[in-house]
């Protein structure tokens, strides 16, 4: 029997989802069994697109249709939890399966907070993320630094820092830092994030720390709350899943992994927010001065939900039909989002104006969090 | 097959229905309806990145305002009919006009916010059915110039480098073009390369939001380019400046230039900017390495709009900036589908790929492929857009107008009204309610982008796939098949057409440059820029590299003079009044208006004057004030700014009593371009303005 604090190795026992699946397949092999035991009613899950470069949203209900889930797309940069919240209504009171990276954790216990999705309906499968790359951006990596064609391209991964492809006739590594430091590589949020593995899911999976004969054939499990173990106790049982507890040497490889990994969060914030203060506001007014007011910052943030009358109020320093944008369209985003920046970054990746925005929010809120304590919520008063 | 309890969600990724950039994104369906619009990060054209109208182009889809029925007016009375009973009116309307005034009484126009397929399937029925060549579509009042200038000077008439090719550039120079705000996806590449390093000019009357992007904004008169370029070429050429290998191997012409811009060393009493800064400009964009022009309409809406694209050919080739990555000269194309409604042969000289109608030979081929008679296709040149409005009672007695809302976006709006009533009859096919249908006979109800197969053609000549989403509301039918029905109507062979692939793959039969494009080729994010002949062809994002487009492989310059534009500020409407668009809106706001956002950002017109002018007439910000031309008024509100010149006022042509009330229709000779950037009018400060 599983339990909250446990750290396992996990594989599928479906020898055909073993083969298709990374690293044993407990992740897809979790979900499929919450779909047959009505532990959920649906799964949102990501699939393949036109290619490996493509991450595509799907509901699924038939368990089997997880099987075309299965495996990572390290250039897939979506976020799910607000798309659970924009479709929340219609699923209402529905019990919805998740494979959550930090960010999208991240994003749903934000959304929590504002009551925008009920998490007691929602299981979170956590799977660890070093990172992911903008499918644009690595192809244009793969063509200039592997010098190899990124339609031959048939898998990709991330692996002990280094960014890894196979292709038609090889397969090839390159540093992940030398490839950054020349400005290719993962998005810059997701180089300053320190969430690498989502505890706060209700099982936090992955790779890292799987070692011996179980190595690439197993999935490392932390049961991370008493839904997860539920899940994993009943899929054990019902013989979907075999497991045995992790290897002593494999946890403390995780945590070294862990720990490199926000050894590097901590320079690239070190790098980032260090080039950013000596012209704080002269680079925020310069860049915000782009905007064009398309949205797409307020509409794909996880802490930003606007006010139904919204557009009914009076406007005082965001002039409606003014572009270039006012300066407070962002400064009370800013302000709206100074202590709940969960530095997912979409807000930069879907800005046509080319704004660092998820580094001015993500800036603003780390400050904030090494100074004030305790924050506060929603007052009963409004002034 | 999902349990119905569980709400379904299915992405389709398409093409955005707005302007020229082609931007790729994903409409969300839930249960066979569009509600909403998400990013699609693969696409190589904007990354998922949208702008505010892409963001929202999904609200007007379900409207409820849309059209579902056909309507036939009956006794001044729009009535709803069947299909049958509509496209019988249609059909025979138009073959009891064509029997009895011949082929020059019918008039047929084409929206270029319409897929490739649509536009094809128009200009062949209207070919085929009445052997006529009065079709045209509305790049006619965008970027006809660009067609007929480029053409000129390059032997093809389209944009030479892809948008993000701006990022291979050393010197980027933009002249009218507010693309941040018009094409705000190719502002983005302007804006990286801003990020990077590279230098950016932008020469614009006003000081836009792409003027705020450069580090030299160069403000001149108002449609005085070609007096400012001829200055740069003689400061050019006098310093040493031109790159005489690339002139003397890949053009003709130069004696023609350099003799005229002899007369412009000094211009500046013309187009106001001051010598120094004349040669300053020059002097970068012929040293630079790599220096690309980005234009738009800034450069074409004007009775000199094929001169002044020339001028920009003139400009590249002189300093042989050309043919290769990081330089050309790119006409940024106005709507989603302008490249390809020109491409695929709306127009009243050219079939599809540009083949031209005046030769007996691709006549006869043309005819052979659509199982023509020999000898019934026209060799005349059709009339243009505006033209056939001129024309309507005499000759043109019967109009198809498909997708277009000319009494707001032609000019001279009460002109355009006055001559749509004199039409015997008048087909609208549309998917909303437009001021035109106000004086149609017949309206048809056709599909928004969401509801059908397609293609649009970006203005980098990639041809994007628009896919089907969800089905059309009501009786409304694809536009497409609304054509297949009336060839049926019209019993003509070579129309039997089963999906939009199929009249794709009819254009390919019949188009060299575009026959190595199927539709199994398209579904790759990249997609395919034309010309691309075969199969195996990879498509060709740079134009020119070799040698030109041309018959005898070379570029032409050309030596052109200045001319004034038809109507210049006077005593009696002393303001010079140009135009231009919003980024919350698209053309006559059929669909941009009817999303909640676009709508709050900017709800009616308004027109922007110079503080001095402002409080010399004593016209505050937001007051409301009446504009007169000779043919016309309107009386939008007061925005007083810096951001124009004192003399000058800018508006935006989306709104009904608008500027197009204003507008002058005179043409420039060449490419029958109505002057829709430059007129002359008066301002008036009325009782209860403000």
């Amino acid at each position: 029997m599983a339990k909250k604090g446990d750290m396992l190795y996990a594989w599928t026992n479906d020898s055909a989802l073993a083969k298709k699946a990374e690293c044993g397949g407990a992740v897809t092999e979790l979900l499929k069994y919450a779909l047959e035991s009505k532990a959920v009613d649906a799964v949102l899950a990501v699939t393949r697109g036109f290619d490996l470069y493509d991450a595509v949203p799907v509901i699924v209900t038939n368990p089997k249709d997880l099987d075309n889930c299965a495996g990572s797309l390290h250039c897939g940069t979506l976020l799910l939890s607000k798309l659970v919240m924009e479709y929340a209504p219609q699923l209402a009171g529905k019990k919805v399966g998740m494979v959550v990276k930090g960010c999208d954790m991240m994003g749903l216990l934000e959304l929590e907070k504002r009551k925008m999705v009920n998490l007691d309906n929602i299981l979170m499968i956590g799977v660890n993320c070093g990172g992911s790359v903008s499918p644009v951006a690595a192809r244009k990596k793969i063509r200039e630094k592997f010098g190899v064609d990124p339609d031959k391209v048939t898998t990709e991964e991330i692996d002990k820092g280094q960014f890894i492809i196979e292709y038609e006739g090889g397969h090839k590594g390159i540093k992940m830092d030398d490839l950054e430091d020349e400005g290719y590589g993962r998005r810059s949020n997701c180089r300053r994030c320190k969430v690498k593995i989502p505890r706060q899911a209700d099982l936090a999976c992955g790779n890292w720390g799987v070692i011996g004969d179980k190595a690439g054939k197993a999935t490392f499990v932390e049961v991370c709350s008493d839904k997860g173990a539920a899940l994993l106790t009943k899929a054990i049982d019902a013989k979907k899943l075999s497991t045995e507890p992790a290897n002593p040497k494999g946890i403390e490889i995780r945590a070294k992994t862990e720990k490199a990994m926000h050894k590097l969060g901590d320079k690239w914030r070190q790098r980032d927010f260090a080039a950013l203060a000596p012209n704080l506001w002269g680079t925020i007014a310069e860049e915000t001065g782009r905007c064009m007011k398309c949205y797409a910052c307020i509409d794909n943030c996880p802490v930003c939900v606007t006010r139904p009358d919204k557009f009914e109020q009076p406007d005082l320093m965001v002039r409606a039909g003014f572009a270039p944008a006012d300066p407070m369209f962002h400064l009370r985003r800013f302000a709206h989002i100074s202590d709940s920046c969960i530095n997912c970054g979409q807000c930069e990746e879907n800005c046509p104006a080319e704004i660092p925005l998820a580094l001015f929010s993500h800036a603003i809120r780390t400050e904030a969090d090494k100074f004030f304590e305790p924050k506060l919520g929603k007052s009963s008063y409004t002034n | 097959m999902s349990k119905p309890s569980v709400p379904s969600l299915k992405y389709v990724q398409t093409t955005c229905p707005y302007c020229g950039v082609g931007c790729t994104l994903n409409l969300v369906v839930q249960d066979g309806k569009v509600t909403g619009v998400q990013p699609y990060r693969r696409s190589p054209i904007n990354e998922g990145k949208l702008c505010p109208k892409g963001m929202t182009c999904h609200e007007f889809v379900h409207s409820p305002d849309r059209l579902t029925k056909p309507l036939i007016k009956k006794d001044g009375k729009f009535v709803e009919a069947s299909w049958d009973e509509a496209l019988d009116l249609v059909a025979k309307k138009f073959k009891e006009t064509s029997d009895r005034h011949g082929p020059k009484s019918l008039g047929f126009q084409v929206s270029c916010r319409t897929p490739n397929e649509e536009c094809y399937i128009m200009q062949k029925l209207a070919r085929v059915a009445f052997q006529t060549n009065n079709v045209d579509n509305c790049a006619r009042i965008c970027h006809g110039p660009s067609v007929a200038g480029l053409s000129l000077s390059f032997g093809s008439g389209a944009a030479t480098n892809p948008f993000e090719d701006v990022l291979n550039s050393d010197l980027i120079l933009m002249w009218g073009s507010n693309a941040v705000e018009a094409h705000p996806l190719a502002g983005r590449r302007v804006a990286q390369a801003k990020k990077k390093g590279t230098p950016i000019i932008v020469i614009d009357p006003r000081y836009s939001p792409t003027a705020r992007l450069a580090d030299d904004w160069v403000r001149f008169n108002p449609s005085t380019h070609i007096a400012l370029a001829n200055s740069m070429m003689y400061w050019i050429i006098k310093e040493g400046l031109h790159d005489k290998e690339f002139i003397e191997k890949r053009t003709k012409g130069f004696d023609d230039l350099k003799k005229m811009v002899e007369k412009y060393a000094d211009a500046e009493s013309i187009h106001g900017v001051p010598l120094e800064k004349v040669k300053d400009i020059a002097r970068k964009y012929a040293t630079a390495k790599n220096a690309v022009i980005i234009y738009c309409l800034g450069i074409t809406e004007l009775t000199t709009g094929t001169d002044n694209v020339r001028s920009m050919g003139n400009l590249s080739m002189l300093t042989g900036n050309i043919g290769r990555e990081g330089v050309g000269v790119n006409p940024l194309r106005g709507q989603n589908n302008v490249q390809g409604a020109c491409d695929m042969g709306a127009y009243p000289n050219v079939y599809s790929g540009y083949q031209k109608c005046e030769v007996p030979e691709i006549r006869k081929k043309m005819e052979e492929l659509w199982g023509m008679e020999a000898g019934s296709l026209p060799d005349w040149y059709g009339s243009t857009l505006t033209e056939q409005i001129n024309e309507c009672g005499d000759p043109i007695k019967a109009m198809y107008i498909f997708a277009l809302n000319p009494v707001v976006s032609y000019p001279d709006s009460n002109h355009v009204m006055r001559q749509l009533d004199k039409l015997d009859f008048l087909v609208v096919q549309d998917i909303f309610w437009t001021e035109t249908c106000e004086h149609a006979d017949v309206v048809l109800p056709g599909c928004s982008f969401a509801e059908k197969d397609g293609t649009f053609t970006s203005g980098e000549r990639r041809i994007n796939r628009v896919r089907k989403a969800v089905d059309p509301p009501g009786d409304a039918k694809e536009d497409w098949e609304i054509f297949v029905l009336l060839a049926e109507k019209l019993g003509l062979k070579g129309f039997d057409f089963k999906s939009p692939e199929e009249i794709w793959d009819d254009l390919r039969r019949v188009t060299p440059s575009m026959a190595g494009c199927s539709y199994a080729r398209l579904e790759k994010p990249e997609s395919l820029h034309w010309p691309c002949p075969t199969e195996d062809h990879p498509g060709t994002p740079i134009l020119h590299r070799e040698k030109f487009a041309a018959a005898d492989g070379l570029g032409t310059f050309f030596g052109l003079e200045y001319r004034p534009p038809a109507e210049v500020a006077d005593a009696e409407y002393p303001f010079t009044l140009m135009t231009g668009r919003l980024i919350f809106h698209y053309h006559t706001r059929t669909q941009t208006d009817r999303s909640k956002i676009l709508h709050y950002e900017v709800p009616e017109g308004y027109v922007q004057i110079n503080t001095e002018d402002a409080k010399r007439l004593k016209i505050a910000d937001g007051e409301r004030i009446k504009l007169r031309s000779r043919r016309g008024e309107s009386l939008p509100l007061a925005r007083v700014t810096d951001d124009v010149a004192p003399g000058v006022l800018y508006m935006a042509m989306h709104f009904p009593n608008g500027a197009n009330m204003l507008t002058n229709t005179a043409l420039d000779p060449l490419s029958k371009m109505p002057e829709l950037k430059h007129c002359a009018v008066s301002v008036e400060k009325i009782e209860g303005g403000n």
